[in-house]
């Protein structure tokens, strides 16, 4: 989310001054919110009711549309805050409408009428192994979790995962997939990833990003004679394909960068990225080194889908306001 | 002014979770009980995880100087 809303400049924030435990983040273009906030049920409702936080009997939908709704057309709401460390709904803060707003969490395409409300959707869809892995590197911190506890919680949450989240990736214009590498045999350490961009063809205002030749099929290791990598070396392909149905263009990286070298060389091949100037995206992917990711395909990807909704968002408003002057013309 | 809990509590809390949800899985593994407790264990581990995050980005310095560049203490001479 952070290398998403650092497109449009600016950190996003929690809202000051208000609840510390706020899930809100606030910067001059954007605004998030995360949409455990429409939790009808808190942590204790839930343990009473035998129900995960995956399931829709969890969530007020209708409220999520309402307030959706409202502040797309333009009117602040009152939007309860559902706070993750007391596991309780908390009294609400007010939203005011901002330029771009977000919605993320787990159930963001899962209602129809509040998927009609999104000009872009984004799934997060990352594979089986890769997330044990990363819960493994998240939690083995935590004193009480071994590995045995981290996966009983991933298998106890599959069945709602598998029939509430997973389903709504058929519905995202964009899918950044991240899988094991294929680079490395018999690799377990789940470091090194294998991420794919799953572009939605026929959206409006969203051009696909592409390799050398737009729909046709190209398989790129840049590491050679002009540029020099390390193990295991960097590997793109690009093609057309169909996902649930869907048209779609699919582009894939398998390594990492460890270089600034690599990163605009790679940029230099890659078309329809909407970047501003010559060498954006290796720019805003060293402005955030720090942050995960920045060596391999969900860092890059990332910031590729800021700029697309940065075009996007450009395009829309222009539309806009080109409308109404069209009208007084007549 | 409201204080976010100490992350030492948290821990407390994902220790007690985990316990919870073993012994609620003992009786019947496909229970509501059970997949709900160990939903509340994820949870946790990931309000854990993010004030662990919170703690790293506390560094008194770098937050002066992002209200205050101006000071002695957080000019930078780029050029």
């Amino acid at each position: 989310m952070r290398r998403l809303t650092s497109v449009f400049g600016g950190a996003a924030e929690p809202p000051k001054g208000g609840n510390p435990d706020s899930n809100t983040l606030i910067s001059d273009m954007t605004t998030v919110i995360c949409l455990d906030d429409y939790h009808s049920l808190d942590r204790t409702g839930r343990k009473e009711k035998g129900v995960t936080a995956l399931d829709p009997r969890a969530n007020d939908f209708d409220l999520m549309y309402e307030q959706v709704k409202a502040l797309k057309s333009g009117i602040a709401v009152d939007k309860p805050i559902y706070n993750h460390v007391s596991g309780l709904l908390d009294p609400p803060e007010l939203i005011k409408p901002p330029k771009i707003l977000v919605i993320e969490g787990l159930h963001p395409m899962f209602d129809e009428r509040v998927r009609d409300l999104l000009d872009f959707s984004i799934y997060l869809d990352i594979s089986n192994e890769v997330k044990f892995a990363w819960k493994i590197q998240r939690d083995m911190a935590e004193r009480g979790h071994s590995l045995e506890s981290i996966k009983a919680s991933i298998e106890a949450r599959k069945p709602d995962f598998d029939a509430f989240i997973d389903p709504q990736k058929q519905y995202a214009d964009a899918v950044i997939e991240v899988l094991p590498t294929q680079l490395i045999p018999d690799d377990n350490e789940g470091k090194v990833l294998r991420v794919r961009l799953i572009m939605k063809e026929g959206v409006e205002h969203f051009s696909p990003v592409y390799l050398f030749d737009e729909g046709s099929t190209v398989s790129w290791i840049p590491c050679g004679r002009k540029l020099t990598c390390s193990y295991p070396g960097i590997k793109f392909s690009y093609g057309p394909d169909t996902y649930f149905g869907h048209e779609v263009s699919v582009l894939e990286m398998d390594g990492q960068f460890d270089r600034l070298d690599e990163l605009i060389y790679v940029e230099s091949h890659l078309s329809n990225l909407s970047t501003k100037f010559y060498g954006e995206v290796t720019q805003q992917m060293l402005k955030h080194a720090d942050f995960p990711g920045s060596n391999n395909g969900t860092g890059l990807f990332q910031t590729i889908v800021g700029l697309k909704i940065r075009d996007l968002y450009e395009q829309i408003t222009a539309s806009k306001t080109a409308a109404p002057l069209q009208a007084t013309k007549a | 002014m409201q204080v976010r809990a100490a992350p030492d509590s948290l821990s407390e809390k994902v220790e007690q979770s985990i316990k919870e949800a073993q012994e609620a899985c003992s009786d019947d593994p496909a229970s509501g009980e059970c997949v709900a407790a160990w939903d509340e264990v994820e949870e946790l581990s990931a309000a854990a995880s993010h004030a662990r995050d919170r703690l790293k980005d506390n560094d008194p310095l770098e937050n002066y100087c992002k209200d205050n560049p101006e000071t002695d203490e957080c000019k930078t001479y780029d050029n």
